[in-house]
């Protein structure tokens, strides 16, 4: 039975380039081997997957992030990269998770937009209502 | 802060919680520990035997041992929130009514849970999704001016 290993701090990261990125995965991943750091790089069509102590992917994404901070998002992987549970060269057809990818990367532009133009809106804050108000509701839909 | 998010591995979601400095309470991190160590089962299973009495934490016995093995994965995630933020209707989220009952329930602990949410429903359009962007971004900020 697989038991969690708590001293494995190794994560993995998916970084993913928007439709209006200025830079190709190629680009992505030259510029994630020349920062040198002890990781494993996996290029892919949607960006790169990198894997590595913890702290040093921090470090990678906060550093690459800075070519495009507006088209570059990256979010967790659970299976390292090349896994043959998940790698599609291993498995055929599409690997879990990318018509999710596929459906999120529709939104990536407005996000981008939303990001480059932030603006102030009000949060409505939903609040429980007193059964008294609850009653006086039902009331008045009865009445009707 | 600790934020729990809605659909779970919700790329966008997960994005913008850790652009604001907050750490994303994203599946990939409970599974991550369950599908990196080589161990007898080869290969090791998502979700064992042992998940479902996990999961007895969070779901009744009666309660279909699919609905409590995922939320033996769930359960971890919310009992650590601070704050959540959930998406109603994402076209992803949508699944085998395992998966529609375990959403109910993790959505019914989020609530319960009395901490700051905000809710919204998945954007069908550019001014929905800005919006979006917008109220999630304001919803983070004031998460900060309260706690420091």
């Amino acid at each position: 039975m697989s038991q969690e290993n708590p001293d494995n701090t190794d994560v993995t990261r998916m970084i993913i380039l928007g439709p209006s990125a200025q830079v190709s995965p190629t680009e992505l991943v030259q510029k994630l081997h020349m920062l040198e750091l002890p990781l494993t790089i996996k290029s892919t069509c949607y960006g790169a997957i990198i894997h590595g102590q913890e702290q040093v992917v921090k470090d990678a994404m906060e550093r690459i992030r800075k070519l495009d901070p507006y088209n570059i998002f990256t979010k967790d992987r659970g299976f390292p990269p090349g896994d043959p549970r998940r790698c599609r060269a291993k498995r055929g057809a599409a690997r879990e998770g990318f018509h999710q990818l596929e459906k999120e990367f529709e939104l990536l532009d407005c996000v981008r937009e939303a990001l480059e133009n932030p603006r102030e809106v009000h949060v409505e804050k939903y609040e429980k209502i007193a059964p008294d108000s609850l009653k006086k509701i039902i009331e008045e839909c009865e009445e009707e | 802060m600790k934020i729990a998010i809605f659909p779970p591995n919700s790329l966008i979601l997960a994005d913008l919680v850790e652009r604001k400095g907050h750490e994303a309470l994203a599946l990939q991190k409970e599974i991550r520990k369950k599908v990196i160590d080589p161990e007898i089962d080869s290969p090791p299973f998502n979700i064992t035997e042992e998940e479902p009495i996990k999961g007895l934490k969070y779901a009744a016995i009666e309660v279909p041992s699919g609905v409590r093995g995922r939320m033996a994965i769930f359960g971890p995630l919310i009992d650590e929130a601070d704050a959540a933020i959930i998406m109603e209707e994402a076209p992803y989220g949508f699944g085998c009514v395992g998966c529609a009952r375990t959403n109910e329930l993790s959505m019914y602990y989020l609530r319960k849970k009395n901490i700051p949410i905000l809710e919204l429903q998945y954007p069908t359009s550019r001014e929905e999704a800005i919006e979006m962007v917008n109220t999630i971004n304001t919803f983070l900020d004031e998460l900060e001016e309260k706690n420091g």
